[in-house]
C-alpha cells in the first residue's frame, strides 16, 4: 500500500473538492453546462458529520465531471477504495426525449443500466427542449417526463427533475441543488462509514509486527481529507489530530528508529504546507508520513502546526546525532516561515469572530517568535552573536536552549583558512557597544554553555583531544539525554577573549578549535544542511542577517500586539528598537524603547525597565530630545537603588544637572515626585493665630545620589476645610542645597486664613529647570487604585486658628475716680494664650482728659483679689510710685511698649490722668430726687487704646474704656431750723462718692449775698469737728447757721455773689486698685508734703429768699389702721388749707381754682382716678378742702407715697406736712388660699 | 527541591509586590532579569487564562523551554506566580495554597498597604521555609 503513496499526494492537490459526475446520455451537457456550473460554489449545504450530525457548510464548492472524463475512468478497484474520497459524491444523468416509443425502446433501458449500480448516488435531469410556444412538443415532453418518473421516481425518493431549456423554471435549480446535496451527504456518509470500519481494523492490528503506520496513515488521512473536502473541518481536524498522536507514539516506538531520513539535501526544509516540495514521507523512511495540508483553514490548522512544529522538532532532536548539523534548527525555521507564509496568505482581516482572531494572531506571534529563536541560534553559530542584543528575552531563550548535539561537530574545511582569518577579524573589530552613562553590566549570555568548549569537546568525543588541558575539564554527562532532561549546569562564562586569539595551534587537526574557526565550520556544515536558498541567504552576511532577524522580530511583535499579548509585543518592540538603535536610527528607536519602558514602567518591573531604560535615555540623548532625556534620567534615578550603581546614578543625576543649567529650547516641567518626596515633621503641627506669619518645616527626602541644588522651591498648602480657593504657595526664594537623604528645610509662612492645611505641591528650580513633585514620602504604590484605595496623608501640617480675641484689656477700677485730680487709670492688659512680645500701646484720651505726661507711667503685675486684701481705711503702704513688681514707663509720641516681661501674663498699666470738668459741683436741696444719671454722664471720659502686637506687629486691638470721674462729695442742703432769731441752721450733707474715706479737715462756706454767718462769721462750723472722716458711700453733715442779711444795694450788683460756695478741704486715702484715691504725687512740686496732701472740694449752693412763707398747706391725711396691702385700694387723703387770704384775686364767688397734681412711682403705685385737676378752694384764710385719691399699691414694702403737689404755687408758699419725704408701709398681698388642695 | 524556582506576587495591577528566588542553585548574576522576564511576559497567558477557568491554580501554563511557570490565582486578582524547573505539581499546589494563607495575614495587617511591596522579613523567611518543604 505504501506504494500509492506518491500517487496519494497527486491525487489529494487534483481532487481537493467534491466531484459530481455527469452522465450526458443525449449530449445536453454542452448547452446546460452554464447553467449547471453557475451554481457552483454550492451557497448552502447541509451534510453530516462524523456523528450524523448535520453540519451547515457555506460554500461549498465543487466539480461537474462528465464520466466520460478520463479522472473519472480507468482505475484499480483497490485504488478506488482507498482513494474513495475521490470518487464522484453523485451521478447527474441528463436525458432528454420527445418520443414516448423512443423513451419506452431505447432511453428506459438504458437508463436502467446506467441507475443499476447501487453503490452510487443518482437522479435524472429530463431536459426539455420544447419551444414554449409548440403545445404538441411541450405537451409531448410533458409526457415522456411523467412516464420516467413513474419508472424512475420511487415514493422514498424523488429522482427526476425537469429543466425546461426554453423556459428556465426558477424551482428547478433549487430542485436540482437539494437534490445534489441529498446525493452527496448520502455518498458522504456511506463512506464515513467505510473508512471508519477499515480504520478499526486497522487499529486492531496495531500491535501486530506485520502493520504498517503507512496503511493506517493513508486511510486516516483519507478520511481526514474527504472532511476537509467537505469542509467539516471540525472533524477533518479531529482526525488530523489523532493521526499526529498516532505517528508520535509510532516515532517514539523503540525499535523504530532504525533510520530517520533527513539525510538528502534539502530535507531540511519544512515541507508542511507546499506540496510540491519533497514530502517528509521520506524522511521517515519506513514508516512513511505525510505532512498535513493545512492550507484552507487558518486558525486550528495554525494551533495543530505549532504544536506540530514543537513535537516533531523534539522528534529530530531525538535522531539529532544521525542528521546534518543543525537539522533540527532549519527544519524548525523552515516550517515556521512556510506555516506562516500559508496561513497568513490564506487569512483575511475580519473573516472569525474576534476571539479566533485574537488566538489566531497570538499563534502566528508564537511561532514567529520560535522560528526567530531558531534563526538566532544559527546566527550565533556562525558567528553573528555579538550582533544579537543581549537582552533578557534573548537571553532568556538563547541561554536555555541547548546547543545541538550532533554525532560530530563540524570541523574546519580544508580550504577556509582566509574566511577563518575574517572572521577573527570580525571577533577583533567587534567591541561591546559602550552603555550610556558608563553602565557597566555583565551581559546576558546567549548560550547555554561556552560554545568554544562545546564544540571543542563534540569534537573531541571522537578525536583525541586534550580538551582536559584547556578547559577545566568538567565531564557532562548529559550528551545522550534528551531534550527535556535538564541543562548541563555548566556556569555560562561569557565569552572571553582568549580563546578566540589566533591560535597557536596552526596545523593541528586535534587542536582544540578556535572560535572564528568553529564559526567557519559552522558555516560550511550549515551551508550543506540548508537546501532553503532564501534561508541561505539571510545567514550568508550580517546585514541579511540583521534583516531577516528584524523581519521577524516585527512579525512576532506585529503579531502578539494584535492577539493582546501586549507583554510579549512589547518585549519584541525593545528587540526591534535595539536593532534600530544599532543602526542609529534613532527614532524608531526611541519609540519603540518608550513602548517598552511605558509598559515595564506601568506595571512596576523595575528590574526589566532598568534594562532598556537607559537605551532610550541615549536615544533621547542623541535626538537631542531634551525633555524626553531629562524624563528617562529622572526615571532612571527613581529607580530602585540596588538596580545601579552609585557611580551609575551619580552619572544621572549630573546630566540632568548639566540639562538643568543648560538653555533648554523648550523647557518642560520636570516631575520628580519619585526623587523629591516631602513630609511635614514629626511631632505637633504648627498652630498659628489667625493673621499670624510663620516659619513651617519641612522634611524633605532627596533620592538623588548626590547633593543637589535647588534654585528655589516653593510648596503649596491646601486647606483641607476649603476647596474652593486654590492652594497657596509659600516660598523660599534662596538656593537649598539637599543631601541625600533627609532633609529639613525652613520655609517663611506668610499669614493664612483660618483652616488646617495639608502639603500640596513642591514646586521648585533646579537651574533653570522648573519641576514639581506631589508625593509624600514612599511606602505605597504611586497612585493605585487598589481596592482600597491609598490615600494620601491628610495629616494637617498646619493650624490656624479662627480669629480670637488674643488680648483683652479692660480699666482696673469700676468706681468713680476724682475729678480734675491727676488719678492714675489702670488699664488691664490681659494676654489670651499670646504672646504681646514687642507690644505697643497707643493710647489717645478723649475730650476731658489729659494724660499727664510729666509722670512716668506704671507697670505691674495684675494679680487677682489684690481689691480684697486692700483694707479702705488703711491704705497699703506700698502705694508709692515704684514699688516691687512695678515698673516705670515712659510715654512716646501716645505709644507706649509693654516690657517683655509683661508678654505672658496680665498686667496693670497705671496711666496718670486728670479728667478736667470746668463747672462746680452744684448741691442740691435735699428731699430732691437727683438725676443720678446726669452726674454720671458729666463725669465720664474715655481713653481710645490700640494695641500692635503680634510677632511683626501683625495684630491689633482696639478698645475705648470709659473711666468714671466724679466729684468726692455729693452736697445737698436744707434748712434744718428756723430760730426765733431768725437764724437759720442749714445743714449740708455731704455724700461720699467715692470707695476711698475722706478725711475733712476744713469746712467753710463762702455765703452768696444776702445772707451772713453767724456767730464767729468766718463760715466755719466749730473747728473741733475736724478732722471729719466720711467713710465710702456714707454721708456726713454739717451744720452751718446764717441769718438772713440785707439785701446789697442794686448798684453793687456787680459784685454780687449768687451763688453761695462750700469749700471743703480734705484728703484722701483710697487704692487705685479700687478707685478713687490720693492723686498722682507731683514730685516736681517740692517737698512740701502737707500742702500736696489737701485736696479742695468746692461746690455751689443756693440759698434762695424768702424761705418759708407758706400760704397753703398740704396735710397728708392719716391712713386707715388697718394698714396698705398690695392690691388693696386705698384712698389716700390731702388736706389743702389757706393759711393765707388770697388778696389779689377778685372773684365773684370767692372762689379761687387751685391746680393739683399727684405724683407717684408708676411702678409702686396705681391711680384709680384722675391724676391732675383742679379743685376750688375759697380765697379766704382758713379755708380748707380734702383732696382724695383712690390708689393701688403694687409693690410690697416702704414705699413712697403718692405726692399732692400744687403746680400753680410756689413752692416756698407751700407748706407741707409732712415736710420731707417719707414712707409708708405697704403689707404683702394676703395668702391665696384658692389653690390648695385641702387635706 | 527545584533547582530554579522564583517566586513573585504580582498585584491587581500587574506590579510585582514580592520576589525570591527559592532554588536551590544560586541565582546567577548575568541571568538577573531573566526570571523576572519570564514570569511578567508569563501575565499575558495568565490574563487570558484566569477568565476562562474558575481554578486558582493554574499548573504549567507557561514554558520556557525547560522552566516552567505556574500560577495561583487569587479572588482579589492578585496571582502568585512560580517559575520552576521541577514537576512536582502537588508539591506547588500545596505551595501556593500555604503561601496564599501567610499572603492573607499579611493582607490583614493594618499596617500594610494592600498593593505594595511586601517588605516583611518574617514573610521572606516563611515563604522560603514552604519552598523548602515543598519543592
Amino acid at each position: 500500500m505504501a506504494s500509492f503513496l506518491p500517487q496519494f499526494q497527486s491525487i489529494k492537490t487534483t481532487f481537493d473538492h467534491v466531484v459530481l459526475a455527469v452522465e450526458d446520455v443525449s449530449d445536453l451537457w454542452p448547452m446546460v453546462k452554464k447553467g449547471f456550473e453557475e451554481r457552483l460554489p454550492f451557497k448552502r449545504a447541509f451534510l453530516n458529520n462524523k456523528t450524523r450530525n448535520p453540519v451547515l457548510v457555506d460554500e461549498l464548492p465543487a466539480e461537474f465531471i462528465l464520466t466520460t472524463d478520463a479522472r473519472l475512468r480507468s482505475r484499480f478497484p483497490q485504488e478506488q477504495s482507498l482513494f474513495w474520497f475521490r470518487e464522484p459524491y453523485a451521478t447527474i444523468v441528463l436525458v432528454t426525449c420527445e418520443d414516448l416509443d423512443e423513451f419506452k425502446n431505447i432511453l428506459k433501458p438504458r437508463l436502467k443500466l446506467i441507475v443499476q449500480n447501487d453503490e452510487r448516488e443518482w437522479f435524472i435531469v429530463f431536459v426539455s427542449k420544447a419551444p414554449a410556444h409548440n403545445d404538441q412538443a411541450t405537451k409531448m415532453a410533458k409526457k415522456v417526463y411523467a412516464k420516467l418518473e413513474v419508472d424512475f421516481s420511487s415514493k422514498k425518493r424523488e429522482r427526476c427533475c425537469k429543466l425546461d431549456i426554453n423556459a428556465p423554471d426558477a424551482n428547478f435549480w433549487d430542485d436540482l441543488e437539494t437534490k445534489i446535496m441529498e446525493c452527496i451527504r448520502n455518498t458522504l456518509d456511506r463512506r464515513i462509514q467505510f473508512y471508519e470500519e477499515e480504520i478499526r481494523k486497522l487499529s486492531e492490528q496495531r500491535f501486530m509486527p506485520v502493520w504498517n503506520f503507512c496503511n493506517f496513515f493513508i486511510l486516516k488521512e483519507s478520511l481526514a481529507f474527504m472532511f476537509e473536502i467537505a469542509h467539516l473541518h471540525e472533524d477533518a481536524l479531529r482526525e488530523y489530530d489523532e493521526l499526529e498522536l498516532c505517528y508520535l507514539e509510532t516515532v517514539n516506538m523503540v525499535g523504530k528508529q532504525r533510520e530517520f531520513g533527513g539525510v538528502e539535501q534539502g530535507d531540511d526544509q519544512a515541507t508542511l504546507l507546499g506540496p510540491a516540495r519533497k514530502p517528509l514521507t521520506q524522511i521517515v523512511h519506513d514508516d512513511s508520513f505525510r505532512e498535513f495540508e493545512f492550507g484552507s483553514i487558518y486558525l486550528p490548522v495554525k494551533q495543530r502546526g505549532y504544536s506540530f512544529i514543537i513535537s516533531f522538532s523534539k522528534a529530530l532532536t531525538l535522531h539529532e546525532s544521525m542528521l546534518p548539523f543543525c537539522m533540527r534548527e532549519v527544519w524548525v525555521i523552515t516550517a515556521c516561515l512556510a506555516l506562516i507564509d500559508a496561513t497568513a496568505s490564506h487569512y483575511k482581516d475580519g473573516l472569525a469572530a474576534p476571539d479566533v482572531e485574537k488566538e489566531f494572531y497570538r499563534v502566528q506571534g508564537e511561532i514567529y517568535t520560535l522560528c526567530r529563536t531558531k534563526f538566532m541560534r544559527l546566527g550565533y553559530l556562525i558567528g553573528y552573536g555579538s550582533d544579537i542584543e543581549r537582552s533578557p528575552v534573548n537571553s532568556a531563550s538563547l541561554s536555555m536552549l541547548p546547543w545541538p548535539k550532533p554525532a560530530v561537530w563540524p570541523s574546519l574545511p580544508s580550504n577556509a583558512s582566509s574566511e577563518v582569518l575574517a572572521k577573527e577579524k570580525m571577533i577583533l573589530q567587534d567591541s561591546p557597544r559602550p552603555k550610556h552613562f558608563g553602565i557597566q553590566r555583565k551581559p546576558l549570555p546567549l548560550e547555554p554553555s561556552v560554545l568554544l568548549r562545546e564544540a571543542n569537546r563534540r569534537r573531541a568525543s571522537l578525536s583525541a583531544g586534550n580538551m582536559s588541558e584547556l578547559f577545566d575539564g568538567r565531564p557532562n554527562a548529559n550528551d545522550s539525554s534528551g531534550p527535556l532532561s535538564p541543562l548541563p549546569k555548566v556556569n555560562s562564562v561569557s565569552m572571553s577573549r582568549t580563546f578566540s586569539s589566533p591560535g597557536n595551534f596552526e596545523g593541528s587537526i586535534d587542536r582544540p578549535m578556535r572560535l572564528a574557526e568553529i564559526y567557519v565550520a559552522a558555516e560550511h556544515a550549515l551551508r550543506n544542511t540548508i537546501s532553503d536558498v532564501k534561508l541561505w541567504e539571510s545567514l550568508s552576511s550580517i546585514e541579511e542577517f540583521e534583516q531577516k532577524y528584524l523581519d521577524l522580530s516585527k512579525g512576532a511583535a506585529n503579531n502578539y500586539h494584535r492577539s493582546w499579548w501586549k507583554r510579549h509585543g512589547v518585549v519584541l518592540d525593545g528587540e526591534i528598537a535595539a536593532v534600530y538603535h544599532k543602526h542609529e536610527n534613532y527614532d524608531f528607536a526611541a519609540n519603540l524603547y518608550e513602548k517598552v519602558c511605558a509598559l515595564y514602567a506601568g506595571e512596576g518591573w523595575e528590574n526589566l525597565l532598568a534594562e532598556v531604560l537607559p537605551n532610550l535615555a541615549e536615544c533621547q540623548k542623541i535626538q537631542n530630545d531634551q525633555a524626553g532625556y531629562l524624563s528617562s534620567c529622572v526615571r532612571l534615578l527613581s529607580l530602585d537603588k540596588g538596580l545601579f550603581l552609585t557611580k551609575e546614578r551619580q552619572a544621572f543625576q549630573s546630566e540632568v544637572v548639566r540639562l538643568a543649567h543648560s538653555e533648554m529650547e523648550h523647557p518642560v516641567p520636570l516631575d520628580v515626585s519619585s526623587l523629591i518626596t516631602f513630609s511635614g515633621n514629626q511631632g505637633p503641627l504648627l498652630e498659628l493665630c489667625d493673621g499670624d506669619p510663620g516659619t513651617l518645616s519641612v522634611t524633605l527626602w532627596s533620592e538623588f545620589p548626590d547633593d543637589i541644588t535647588l534654585e528655589s522651591l516653593s510648596l503649596t498648602l491646601t486647606a483641607t476645610n476649603n476647596t474652593d480657593e486654590g492652594a497657596k504657595a509659600i516660598k523660599s526664594t534662596e538656593a537649598i542645597v539637599l543631601r541625600p537623604g533627609r532633609n529639613i528645610i525652613t520655609l517663611p509662612l506668610p499669614p493664612q486664613k483660618p483652616g488646617s492645611y495639608v502639603l500640596g505641591v513642591l514646586t521648585g528650580q533646579i537651574g533653570q529647570l522648573r519641576f514639581r513633585s506631589h508625593s509624600f514620602s514612599k511606602g505605597g504604590p504611586a497612585d493605585s487604585d487598589d481596592f482600597l484605595s491609598y490615600e494620601k496623608p491628610t495629616r494637617p501640617i498646619l493650624k490656624v486658628a479662627n480669629p480670637r480675641s488674643l488680648v483683652d484689656l479692660a480699666a482696673a477700677v469700676s468706681s468713680a475716680l476724682l475729678m480734675n485730680e491727676s488719678q492714675w487709670v489702670g488699664i488691664i492688659v490681659r494676654p489670651l494664650n499670646y504672646s504681646l512680645k514687642g507690644a505697643v500701646l497707643h493710647i489717645d484720651a478723649g475730650p476731658g482728659l489729659r494724660i499727664e505726661e510729666r509722670h512716668h507711667f506704671e507697670i505691674e503685675k495684675h494679680e487677682v483679689g489684690t481689691q480684697n486684701m486692700t483694707n479702705l481705711d488703711n491704705p497699703p503702704e506700698n502705694l508709692s510710685p515704684v514699688s516691687t513688681g512695678v515698673k516705670q514707663l515712659t510715654l512716646e509720641d501716645g505709644k507706649i511698649k509693654l516690657p517683655d516681661w509683661t508678654s505672658n501674663i496680665t498686667s496693670v498699666l497705671w496711666i496718670p490722668l486728670r479728667a478736667v470738668s470746668d463747672g462746680l459741683a452744684k448741691g442740691t436741696p435735699a428731699g430732691t430726687v437727683v438725676p443720678q444719671r446726669q452726674s454720671v454722664v458729666d463725669g465720664l471720659r474715655t481713653i481710645a487704646l490700640k494695641l500692635d502686637f503680634g510677632v511683626s506687629h501683625n495684630q491689633t486691638f482696639e478698645k475705648t474704656i470709659a473711666v468714671h470721674f466724679t466729684d468726692p462729695f455729693h452736697v445737698s442742703i436744707r434748712v434744718a431750723d428756723k430760730c426765733n432769731d431768725g437764724t437759720l441752721l442749714l445743714q449740708v450733707i455731704l455724700q461720699s462718692q467715692v470707695k476711698a474715706s475722706l478725711a475733712i479737715s476744713d469746712a467753710w462756706l463762702d455765703l452768696q449775698d444776702g445772707f451772713a454767718h453767724a456767730g464767729k462769721g468766718d463760715g466755719r462750723p466749730a473747728s473741733s469737728f475736724f478732722p471729719l472722716i466720711v467713710s465710702p458711700k456714707s454721708k456726713a453733715g454739717i451744720l452751718f447757721s446764717i441769718y438772713l442779711a440785707e439785701a446789697p444795694a442794686k448798684d453793687e450788683a456787680k459784685e454780687l455773689q449768687p451763688v453761695s460756695i462750700l469749700n471743703i478741704k480734705y484728703t484722701i486715702s483710697g487704692s487705685r486698685n479700687l478707685g478713687a484715691h490720693t492723686p498722682v504725687a507731683e514730685e516736681l512740686t517740692g517737698p512740701d508734703n502737707d500742702k500736696a496732701e489737701y485736696l479742695t472740694f468746692r461746690s455751689e449752693l443756693v440759698l434762695q429768699r424768702p424761705v418759708l412763707d407758706p400760704c397753703l398747706a398740704v396735710g397728708f391725711l392719716s391712713l386707715p389702721s388697718s394698714g396698705l396691702r398690695v392690691g388693696q385700694l386705698v384712698t389716700m387723703k390731702w388736706r389743702v388749707e389757706r393759711l393765707k387770704a388770697l388778696e389779689e384775686k377778685v372773684a365773684s364767688d370767692n372762689l379761687d381754682e387751685v391746680l393739683y397734681e399727684v405724683n407717684i412711682n408708676p411702678e409702686n403705685w396705681m391711680i384709680a382716678g384722675r391724676k391732675r385737676g383742679y379743685v376750688s378752694l375759697s380765697t379766704k384764710q382758713g379755708s380748707r378742702i380734702e383732696i382724695s385719691i383712690l390708689c393701688l399699691p403694687l409693690v410690697a414694702g416702704y414705699v413712697r407715697p403718692p405726692q399732692l403737689g400744687l403746680p400753680n404755687v410756689d413752692e416756698a408758699n407751700i407748706s407741707c406736712n409732712p415736710p420731707g419725704p417719707h414712707l409708708v408701709c405697704v403689707l404683702p398681698p394676703p395668702l391665696s388660699s384658692s389653690y390648695c388642695v385641702p387635706a | 527541591m527545584a533547582n530554579t524556582a522564583c517566586f513573585m506576587i504580582v498585584s491587581k495591577n500587574d506590579i510585582p509586590i514580592y520576589e525570591a528566588e527559592v532554588g536551590t542553585v544560586p541565582k546567577k548574576e548575568d541571568a538577573a532579569h531573566q526570571h523576572q522576564f519570564i514570569l511578567h511576559a508569563a501575565l499575558d497567558i495568565v490574563q487570558d487564562m484566569a477568565w476562562t477557568t474558575s481554578a486558582m491554580f493554574l499548573k504549567a501554563i507557561d514554558r520556557f523551554n525547560d522552566l516552567v511557570v505556574s500560577v495561583y490565582i487569587k479572588v482579589i486578582h492578585t496571582r502568585l506566580m512560580l517559575l520552576h524547573d521541577s514537576r512536582n505539581d502537588d508539591g506547588i499546589k500545596s505551595f501556593f495554597q500555604e503561601v496564599h494563607e501567610l499572603y492573607i495575614k499579611t493582607l490583614l495587617n493594618p499596617l500594610y498597604l494592600p498593593g505594595s511591596r511586601i517588605t516583611s522579613s518574617h514573610f521572606d523567611t516563611k515563604v522560603r521555609a514552604l519552598a523548602r518543604k515543598y519543592m
